[in-house]
């Protein structure tokens, strides 16, 4: 009886990475205090270009990008410790998040020598922040089946289509947008390639989707008869799908997964107090011990990369326990909170945040890959399909 | 214990559990048939002296060696006090001791020694059955001591366990030890140690369940067509995939510290994490195989419940999720919000 085995070795961050922590620990305790943004609890989704720019300028955006385009040439190992710890510490890190995470990582993969040196020491200054442009009205886990067509004319592609759930679209410089520029629609992961697509492009529309809890995050993109210049074909063209199937490996491997919603963790442990009922205290403590164990698979997932593998089953399988962690957790601390906190003061304000939390969860399920499409990877991985 | 030589321990234990811990073995335990001749190769192989060292005649093996070894016994559901009879085996050496052969569990919990008596009750003690030997950590005037106490001195009331184990009350009422020597860890300590074994051999059944219902599903046919190709069918075992990953990743975690941070206080928050963890997972992870593999799974016949029935069993010994986790959460709730993060990423109670 054999199926492949699902091994997260434990794995060490090093020493180096450790001393980072440190560095960065103390750079976000001098630096989150005198900051104003409009969320409450910060995450990465929140938005400080003031912040991101005086990340840039420790050298931690890009940190594992070669020196000649901005980056610190560190390991990503470093790069785990800088991340987690934005996210541990509540740091508005949303406006940098996507580039330093994806979009240069792609452009330094398959990007041409000249869009690396516009774009990449912009990024790591943390001045130039990158929208997805992946998803479709007609397109959603089924991302072969984008529609958006971009027809090869004198010099470049003429963009028609529609891009949906474009998060940071009005604030940010470019979106890396999947399109069709050869075959039919139903020719699947053949003829697609990636744009760089300045978002200030004439024929570029870019329209407010409010979410549920009345915020805007998402946009709705569209293409008018939009001209993109040759040079902003990212690789080569045809290959959209190899790349952007790489870039979701990167986009599902991180912390942010199951460290969205920290805070509500965080506040649960001020509201029940120092001294917690016995039954209070092992409920924490199991949630506790949930998060120490996805932290621990991880930065097992992390090491696997450093050594050079490609873990996608495991960062698929991480993400997956991640965000229904991540979605457990807001009912878990409210029904908790409602027994257990220890003053009525507290339990009104943390039932506040516990309640924002819970309004946001269906989305951790949904972004970057739904439960199903993710079981769907890890089914194949147990060679099931 | 270098790289190779312990691979090499893994294997031939590794097989030598598959080949000869079949279910008639499995089942005769729960009949109350001591495998006398399976545990003697056992102890041939010097399996529960591996982490004992060599000049008190073990094999010289660390914690994390040993642990490695009871991954392997919970895969293959071994009915045999392996765990316990290392974790005495253990403690005596490291008490001074030299550890005796034959079958031996730990009594975990409220010892006391007094004019050269132990006295205490512990109930639920695994395999107190068939074990020649109770070790346990007592208390002798505030300070922790090994006492190593013969069949003959202990009462025992069996009360098996659901998995069919024989488990049992003990009662040292001014009982008589053989050994006794100060103890180079506390009782808690040695409860965790307990925990961490456990946890392993969660960890091993777990990956036994999921190759166990990965493979029916595969061959089990239904409307025409094996039933792993059904998307409801995938989506659940993806679950249990992930439920049993996360077992065998935070155990081996716990492991890994226990074994780097020493055997008096190495992992003590991992150990914790990682069976609370194993014991919350070890109900979906059931649930899930069982759902699978529909009636099939559910009978005697099948070795299915030889590993749920010890998940469900495992979770509550030496310390069930509720006790675990509340250990973690009062310390957490002690150490106040703000050392939360901190205490997370360097897997302590409190940093």
């Amino acid at each position: 009886m054999s199926i492949p085995k699902l091994e997260f070795p434990p794995f060490h961050l090093p020493p180096e990475a450790e001393a980072l922590r440190v560095e960065v620990r103390q750079f976000l305790k001098e630096t989150l205090p005198s900051l104003k943004t409009e969320d409450r609890f910060s995450s990465w989704n929140t938005r400080s270009s003031e912040f991101s720019k005086a990340l840039g300028k420790r050298g931690w955006i890009g940190i594992t990008w070669p020196k000649q385009y901005g980056g610190s040439e560190r390991s990503f190992l470093d790069r785990y410790v800088v991340t987690e710890e934005l996210l541990g510490n509540g740091a508005p890190a949303g406006a940098h998040w996507v580039a330093d995470r994806q979009s240069g990582p792609l452009l330094l993969r398959f990007g041409s020598e000249e869009q690396r040196q516009a774009i990449l020491p912009k990024i790591t200054a943390g001045e130039c922040y990158f929208s997805i442009g992946m998803s479709e009205p007609d397109s959603g886990s089924d991302l072969a089946s984008v529609r958006t067509r971009a027809e090869p004319v004198q010099g470049g592609f003429r963009v028609n289509g529609t891009k949906v759930w474009t998060s940071g679209a009005h604030h940010n410089h470019y979106c890396i947008t999947l399109v069709r520029t050869s075959g039919q629609h139903g020719d699947r992961h053949k003829g697609l390639s990636q744009l760089l697509v300045d978002l200030k492009t004439p024929g570029v529309t870019i329209r407010p989707i409010i979410n549920l809890a009345g915020r805007h995050d998402w946009n709705e993109v569209t293409f008018n008869d939009c001209f993109i210049p040759e040079e902003c074909l990212i690789g080569n063209e045809g290959d959209g799908w190899l790349q952007v199937t790489s870039e979701l490996a990167f986009e599902r491997s991180g912390p942010e997964r199951f460290m969205q919603n920290f805070h509500v963790l965080r506040e649960l442990v001020r509201v029940l107090g120092r001294q917690p009922a016995k039954r209070a205290g092992a409920i924490l403590g199991r949630i506790v011990a949930r998060l120490w164990t996805l932290r621990q698979m991880s930065v097992a997932v992390a090491g696997m990369m450093q050594g050079g593998k490609s873990p996608a089953i495991e960062a698929a399988l991480v993400k997956d326990l991640g965000t229904i962690y991540q979605q457990d957790l807001p009912e878990i601390a409210r029904v908790l909170a409602e027994s257990d906190a220890t003053t009525e003061d507290d339990m009104a304000d943390f039932l506040d945040v516990a309640q924002y939390a819970t309004m946001m969860a269906p989305s951790y399920t949904i972004q970057g890959g739904t439960t199903q499409v993710l079981r769907g990877i890890v089914a194949r991985g147990l060679g099931l399909r | 214990m270098d790289h190779d030589t312990r691979e090499m321990l893994l294997d031939t234990a590794g097989r030598f559990f598959a080949e000869r811990c079949g279910k008639d073995i499995v089942n005769g335990v729960e009949k109350g048939v001591w495998p006398a001749d399976f545990w003697k190769e056992i102890e041939e192989m010097g399996l529960p002296l591996t982490a004992v060292p060599e000049d008190k005649g073990g094999v010289g093996g660390n914690l994390a060696d040993l642990m490695a070894v009871l991954r392997l016994a919970g895969e293959n559901a071994v009915p045999v006090p392996l765990a316990e009879t290392a974790l005495a085996h253990l403690l005596v050496s490291a008490a001074g001791g030299t550890p005796v052969p034959g079958p031996a569990t730990v009594v975990l919990g409220g010892l006391a020694l007094n004019n050269g008596r132990v006295t205490g009750k512990v109930d639920r003690v695994p395999f107190a059955g068939v074990a020649d030997r109770f070790v346990g950590v007592a208390n002798s005037g505030g300070k922790p001591v090994v006492v190593v106490v013969a069949k003959a001195n202990a009462k025992v009331t069996a009360a098996p366990s659901h998995a069919g184990e024989p488990y049992g009350s003990v009662v040292f009422d001014k009982a008589a030890y053989e050994f006794s020597g100060d103890s180079a860890v506390s009782a808690d300590r040695a409860l965790e140690l307990a925990a961490l074994a456990r946890a392993m051999q969660m960890a091993g059944a777990a990956d036994k369940v999921l190759a166990v219902t990965v493979e029916y599903s595969k061959q089990r046919v239904q409307f025409g067509r094996s039933i792993s190709t059904f998307q409801a069918i995938q989506h659940m075992l993806a679950e249990l995939a992930s439920c049993v990953a996360a077992t065998i990743a935070s155990a081996e975690a716990a492991s890994r510290d226990a074994d780097e941070g020493g055997l008096v206080d190495g992992g003590s928050f991992s150990i914790a994490a990682a069976k609370t963890q194993a014991s919350d997972f070890a109900q979906r992870i059931a649930a899930i195989s069982h759902q699978s593999m529909g009636a099939m799974g559910f009978t005697h016949e099948h070795i299915l419940h030889h590993y749920t029935r010890r998940l469900w069993v495992w979770r509550r010994d030496f310390g069930s999720e509720s006790f675990w986790g509340e250990k973690i959460g009062a310390a957490v709730a002690k150490a106040g919000p703000q050392a939360l993060w901190p205490s997370l990423t360097s897997s302590k109670y409190a940093a």
